[in-house]
C-alpha cells in the first residue's frame, strides 16, 4: 500500500516529524495526531502513521488499528475535486444510489477510488445533515441539493471547463 | 475476588465455587461444559465477545453470557435450556459460515474448539452460506503464519501480547465484518518475542496462528 | 458576579436595539449555508454597500425550518412594519429586497412567511401549524440569538439557572432532576437523575461529565443544530451536572464531521472563560471546571457510552460489557457521567422553572418535550420540538404539512437504524418513550423519516441493515456476523434472487442478533427488519413469492417501457436525457427502451412531458412489452 509520495508530500512528512513534539506523548493524542496528519496531507500515508506510532511508542499496527477502525481515516490521496455523495436516509428514499451510480458510470471509478489523474474521487457519506435538500451530493466543500442523475454530467463538466479556463489564462499570463 | 467458598447450583447439581469468580470458570471447573472461545482467565475486563457461553440464570428473563456472572451465594443456573441452545447454534452456526474447514489440514485437528463445539450442540460443520476473505493466507509476520478464515476472533492472542509485550505487536485493524488481527513486517523481530507467540499459537483455539516451519524447533 | 455579567449583557442589548438600523438576521447554520445563506449574505453586503444603506446583518442560527432556508428576518421597524420573516432567500431576492424594502419601504408581501410578531398588518408566523403546535424548550432560542455571543445568550436570562444552582448542595439538584423524571434524550431514555445520583455516589476521585455529540444516524442533525445555534444552553447544562455530581472535568464529544459546530463551540467555550464560567473559580466560587473538545472520527458505535470512552482514550471504539458502568468506572476509569446534547440542553430550563413545571409537559412516564428531525416525504421538514404525548399524526399531517404531491401515506420511520417502520395504524399513537418501544421502534435520535407510497419496506430495511452491517464494530459474533446474513437475505430480496429466503429465517436470525448482540447497536439493528416484517408483510411476500415489488422502488425488480400509443412523434426528450443511451426511435419515430442497457433510473419518466405521459414502469420486469431495437438504430457513435 505504499505510495508514490510527491516531493511536497515527502516534505511535509518531514516535518511532521519535528512538529508531533507538540502534542503530549500519551495514548490518548493518537487520534487527535491522527485528524491533525490528515488534515495536513489529506491521507494517511503508512510513513506517517509509522512516524506516529514511533512518537508515541507503540507498536505500527497499533496505530493502523486505530486509523482503519474510524470512518475518518483515508489512505488514499482523494482527488482534487473530492465528490462525496451523501446516503443519509431522506437522500436514500430520494434516489441517492442512482446517483452515486452515475459519478461512478461518468468517471469510471467506484466509489472509494480517485480517477488516475488525481482529479476526482468518489465517497459515499453517511449524511451530511442536509436532508430537507435530499438528495445531496459535495463536490469539494460545496453542497448541491436537490440532486438528479442528469445534473452528474453536468457537475463533472463544469470542473472541466473551469480548469480549462484557468489554463488558458494562465498561458496567456505566461505569454504577457 | 474473595476466598470465601459458596455454594451454586447449576443444572440441579451443587457446585463449589469462590464468591466472585466468572460462573463460566466455576462451571468448568465443576466438571459442566458450556462451549466458549474468547474465556481466558487473567484478562481484565473479559472480552465477552464471542457469545457462546450462555446461561440461563435465574431470575434473569434472558439467557446470559456465563464469563459476566460474577457468582454469589445461592445462584441457580441452567445451561441447557431450549433458549441457551437456539444462541449457542445461532452463535455456533455464523461463526462456521466464516470459517474454512479443512480439518484435515489443519493443526488444530482433533484438538480444536470448533470441532468439540459443533459435537457437543450437534451443528454440521459446513453451513450452506459460507463467506471467505482472500487472501487466505498472511505470512509477513518473522514467526507467524495467520490463517485468516479459521480465525474466530477470539482476541486470546491479541490478550497475550497485551500482557507481555511493551508494544504488543497483535491488534484488531479494520472494523466489522472486515475486522482481522492486523499482520506487519518488521517490527516483530525480537528472538525474545518469540516465546510470546508460541504461547498465542498454543491459546489459540482454531489453528489460525500457526509458527512459521523455521521457528518451529527453537 | 453572575449580576455584572447580566447587567453587562442588557447594556448591550439596550444599544442593539436602541439603534435605529434595521437589522437583517440570517440564519447560518450548517442547514442555511448549504441551502445558500452565504451567498445571500453577501448580496445584502454588496447592496447595502453599494448603496449605502444604513443596515445591520446579524448572523444567527437555525431555527429548525429547514423547507425554508435560507431564512431572512427583516427588522425595518421605520417602515411602519413588523419584524418579518421571508423563506428561500437566494442572492436575487436579497438584492431585491434589500432595495425595495430597506430604501423604499416596500416589503413586498408576495415573498413574506409572516410577521414574527403579533400585529395588525401582517398575518404572524404563529397563525400556521408549524410554529404554533410547536412546544419549544430546549429550541426556544435557536435561530433567535448570536450563538458566537455569550452576551446574547445571558439577556436572554442565560446562566441563570447555573448561577442558581451554585448557591444549592449538588444532591439538591440532583433530586430535582429526578423528580422532574428527565430521561436522557440520547435514545434509551434512562433516567437521567439516576445517572447523576449513582456518579455523585461513586467513590472515584476526579470525575467527568461527556456531553455526547456524536450524532451518527443517517438523518437526524438536531445535535448539530443545537451546538450550532445555541452553544451555551448545551455549556450551562455540563456546568450543572458537574456541580451536582462534582465533576471537574468535561469534554465534548462531538463528530468532526460537523465543522462548524466545532468552531462555534470553541468560540463558546472560549467566551465563557472569559466570563469566568468556565475554569477555576467560577463566578468567584471555589468551584472549578474545564471543557474540552474531543472530535471523534467517525464511528456510529462510538454514541454507545463504552465505546465512546475507549475511542477517547485513543483506542478502537469497541464496547465492552457493561457493568461496570461508566458512572463507577469510566473514562481513564474515572466515574463519567455521559449525557447526550438535548438532555444537557434540558437541564436549565428545568432547573430555572422547577421539577413541577417539566412535569407538566409531556407524559406521565416521558415528561417534556422531543426533538424529532422530520424529513423524507412531507411538506415542512425540518426539526420539530413537541411535548411528549402529541400523536404521530398531528406531527406528520398538521405540523409538517403532510405528504406532498397528492401522495399517499405508508410507514414513517422512527429512531434511525435502532427504530423500526410504522404503518399508518399507529399515526393515531402518542409519541413517547414508551409507546414507540411498544410498538417496536424506538426513540432514539429522534429522527422520522416519512415515506409515501413509492417506497418499499424491503428496501428500507435492506438500507438501515447496510449502515448497521457497515458501522458494526465486529467484536462480537451476532452483530458482526449476524448481520452480515441478514443483510445478504434482504439483498437477495430486492434483487429478484430471494427463492430460498422465508420469512421465518429473517425472523429467527433478527432475534437471535437481538439477543446474542453485546451493545446496543446489535441488540437493536434487527429493528427495522422486525418492524417491517410485522407491519409491511404483504411487502416481503410479493418480493419472495412473484419477485415484485409493489412500490416499484426496487430497481432490478422493475423496469420501464414506452407506451407507444402515448408517445409523440419526434419529440426527443427522452432519448437526450439517458444517461446510457438505453432510448432509442423506432422506425416509425416513436421511443424504445433497450432493456439489456437500461440502468432503471426513471431520468425518461420524469423528463417525458406530462401531455404525454408515456413512460411506464412496471414490475415485475417482464411485464413490460419487448420493443426491438431496429438495426439502423444502433446506438449513436458508439
Amino acid at each position: 500500500m505504499d505510495l508514490e509520495l510527491s516531493p511536497e508530500e515527502r516534505q511535509k512528512l518531514q516535518e511532521l516529524k519535528s512538529e508531533l513534539q507538540s502534542f503530549k506523548r500519551e495514548r490518548g493524542q493518537l487520534i487527535p495526531i491522527l485528524q491533525w496528519i490528515q488534515e495536513r496531507l489529506s491521507f494517511l500515508p503508512s510513513q506517517a502513521l509509522e512516524s506516529v506510532a514511533e512518537y508515541l511508542q507503540i507498536a505500527y499496527a497499533e496505530v493502523f488499528g486505530v486509523a482503519t477502525f474510524y470512518n475518518q481515516f483515508r489512505f488514499h490521496p482523494p482527488g482534487r475535486n473530492p465528490i462525496r455523495v451523501c446516503l443519509g436516509t431522506a437522500c436514500h428514499v430520494k434516489g441517492a444510489d442512482i446517483i452515486l451510480e452515475n459519478f461512478e458510470r461518468k468517471l469510471g471509478i467506484r466509489e472509494g477510488e480517485t480517477t488516475p489523474d488525481r482529479e476526482f474521487s468518489i465517497e459515499r457519506v453517511a449524511c451530511v445533515g442536509c436532508c430537507a435538500l435530499a438528495p445531496v451530493t459535495l463536490m469539494g466543500e460545496t453542497v448541491h441539493g436537490y440532486m438528479a442523475p442528469s445534473k452528474v454530467e453536468g457537475l463533472i463538466t463544469r470542473v472541466a471547463i473551469e480548469k480549462e479556463v484557468r489554463e488558458r489564462e494562465r498561458k496567456k499570463g505566461a505569454h504577457v | 475476588m474473595s476466598e470465601n467458598r459458596i455454594t451454586i447450583f447449576v443444572d440441579g447439581k451443587a457446585l463449589k465455587a469462590r464468591e466472585g469468580e466468572p460462573l463460566l470458570k466455576a462451571c468448568l471447573a465443576g466438571g459442566i461444559f458450556i462451549p466458549n472461545l474468547c474465556y481466558m482467565e487473567g484478562i481484565d475486563p473479559l472480552p465477552v465477545s464471542c457469545r457462546l457461553c450462555f446461561v440461563a440464570v435465574e431470575g434473569r428473563a434472558q439467557p446470559v453470557p456465563s464469563c459476566s456472572i460474577p457468582v454469589r451465594e445461592g445462584l441457580v443456573v441452567h445451561t441447557d435450556t431450549p433458549e441457551v441452545r437456539r444462541l449457542q447454534r445461532q452463535g455456533l452456526r455464523l461463526l462456521l459460515s466464516t470459517h474454512h474447514v479443512e480439518c484435515a489440514r489443519c493443526p488444530a485437528n482433533r484438538h480444536c474448539a470448533l470441532q468439540d463445539m459443533t459435537r457437543f450442540l450437534k451443528v454440521g460443520l459446513k453451513p450452506k452460506t459460507v463467506y471467505l476473505k482472500a487472501p487466505p493466507v498472511r505470512s509477513e509476520h518473522p514467526f507467524l503464519d495467520y490463517h485468516v478464515n479459521r480465525c474466530v476472533l477470539c482476541g486470546r492472542c491479541v490478550e497475550i501480547c497485551k500482557a507481555r509485550q511493551d508494544r504488543p505487536e497483535l491488534t484488531f485493524i479494520k472494523r466489522g465484518f472486515d475486522t482481522t488481527l492486523g499482520f506487519f513486517p518488521g517490527g516483530a523481530s525480537n528472538p525474545q518475542d518469540l516465546k510470546t507467540y508460541r504461547a498465542c499459537v498454543e491459546a489459540c483455539p482454531v489453528g489460525a496462528l500457526v509458527l512459521k516451519d523455521s521457528n518451529k524447533n527453537p | 458576579m453572575y449580576e455584572a455579567l447580566k447587567k453587562e449583557a442588557l447594556k448591550r442589548k439596550r444599544a442593539f436595539e436602541e439603534d435605529p438600523r434595521p437589522i437583517i438576521q440570517i440564519g447560518m447554520a450548517t442547514c442555511g449555508i448549504a441551502a445558500g445563506a452565504l451567498e445571500t449574505r453577501a448580496a445584502f453586503q454588496q447592496v447595502l454597500a453599494e448603496r449605502q444603506i444604513p443596515a445591520r446583518i446579524r448572523t444567527v442560527g437555525c431555527m429548525g425550518h429547514c423547507y425554508a432556508e435560507p431564512v431572512v428576518i427583516i427588522d425595518h421597524g421605520a417602515s411602519g412594519f413588523p419584524p418579518i420573516l421571508y423563506p428561500e432567500v437566494n442572492s436575487g431576492k436579497a438584492a431585491m429586497l434589500a432595495k425595495l424594502f430597506l430604501e423604499n419601504g416596500d416589503p413586498r408581501l408576495e415573498h413574506i412567511l409572516g410577521a414574527t410578531k403579533e400585529n395588525d398588518m401582517i398575518p404572524s408566523v404563529m397563525e400556521f401549524p408549524r410554529f404554533n403546535r410547536e412546544k419549544r424548550l430546549v429550541m426556544e432560542k435557536c435561530g433567535h440569538i448570536d450563538p458566537e455571543d455569550i452576551y446574547d445568550y445571558i439577556a436572554g436570562g442565560g446562566y441563570a439557572a447555573f448561577a442558581k444552582t451554585l448557591e444549592r448542595p449538588g444532591d439538591t439538584l440532583i433530586d430535582e432532576i429526578q423528580q422532574s423524571g428527565l430521561r436522557g434524550r440520547g435514545g434509551a431514555g434512562f433516567p437521567t437523575g439516576l445517572k447523576w445520583e449513582l456518579a455523585r455516589q461513586s467513590q472515584g476521585k476526579e470525575k467527568i461529565v461527556i456531553c455526547n455529540a456524536d450524532e451518527g444516524d443517517p438523518g437526524a442533525y438536531m445535535d448539530r443544530m443545537l451546538l450550532e445555534s445555541n452553544p451555551h444552553q448545551v455549556l450551562e447544562g455540563m456546568l450543572i451536572c458537574a456541580h451536582a455530581v462534582g465533576a471537574g472535568r468535561g469534554i465534548v464529544y462531538v463528530r468532526a464531521e460537523y465543522p462548524l459546530a466545532v468552531k462555534t463551540l470553541e468560540k463558546a467555550l472560549h467566551q465563557a472563560k472569559e466570563a469566568r464560567l468556565l475554569g477555576n473559580g467560577i463566578l468567584g466560587t471555589s468551584f472549578d471546571f474545564h471543557i474540552d473538545i474531543f472530535e471523534g472520527s467517525g464511528a456510529f458505535v462510538c454514541g454507545e457510552e463504552t465505546a465512546l470512552i475507549h475511542s477517547i482514550e485513543g483506542y478502537r471504539g469497541m464496547p465492552r460489557q457493561r457493568p461496570p458502568y461508566p458512572t463507577e468506572s469510566g473514562l481513564f476509569g474515572k466515574p463519567t457521567v455521559i449525557n447526550n446534547v438535548k438532555t444537557l440542553a434540558t437541564v436549565p430550563a428545568i432547573l430555572e422553572h422547577g421539577a413541577q413545571w417539566f412535569r407538566g409537559i409531556g407524559t406521565k412516564n416521558s415528561p417534556g418535550t422531543a426533538i424529532f428531525s422530520i424529513v423524507g416525504d412531507v411538506t415542512h421538514p425540518g426539526l420539530v420540538e413537541i411535548p411528549m404525548g402529541v400523536t404521530l399524526r398531528t406531527l406528520i399531517f398538521d405540523i409538517c404539512g403532510g405528504i406532498p404531491n397528492k401522495k399517499g401515506f405508508k410507514a414513517v420511520q422512527i429512531g434511525g437504524p435502532s427504530g423500526g417502520c410504522l404503518s399508518e395504524a399507529f399515526l393515531d399513537t402518542p409519541i413517547d418513550f414508551d409507546t414507540l418501544a411498544e410498538a417496536g421502534a424506538m426513540m432514539g435520535s429522534g429522527g422520522m423519516v416519512v415515506m409515501n407510497e413509492d417506497t418499499c419496506m424491503v428496501d428500507v430495511a435492506r438500507y438501515f441493515l447496510d449502515f448497521t452491517q457497515k458501522e458494526s464494530c465486529g467484536k462480537c459474533t451476532f452483530c458482526r456476523i449476524g448481520t452480515h446474513h441478514l443483510l445478504a437475505a434482504l439483498e437477495q430480496l430486492t434483487e429478484g434472487k430471494g427463492e430460498s429466503v422465508d420469512v421465518n429465517f429473517l425472523q429467527r436470525l433478527s432475534e437471535d442478533i437481538r439477543a446474542g448482540s453485546l451493545c446496543g447497536l446489535g441488540k437493536t439493528a434487527p429493528n427495522p427488519v422486525l418492524t417491517s416484517l410485522k407491519y409491511f408483510a404483504n411487502d416481503y411476500q410479493a418480493h419472495m413469492k412473484e419477485k415484485r415489488c409493489p412500490a416499484m422502488a426496487c430497481r432490478p425488480l422493475v423496469a420501464f417501457y414506452i407506451d407507444l400509443e402515448k408517445c409523440a412523434r419526434g419529440c426527443d426528450v427522452c432519448e437526450g436525457c439517458c444517461p446510457v443511451d438505453a432510448v432509442f426511435t423506432t422506425p416509425n419515430r416513436k421511443k424504445g427502451i433497450d432493456q439489456s442497457l437500461c440502468v432503471k433510473c426513471g431520468e425518461c419518466m420524469t423528463a417525458c412531458p406530462p401531455e404525454y405521459k408515456a413512460v411506464m414502469k412496471v414490475s415485475p420486469p417482464h411485464l413490460a412489452p419487448v420493443i426491438e431495437r431496429p438495426p439502423q438504430a444502433a446506438r449513436k457513435g458508439k
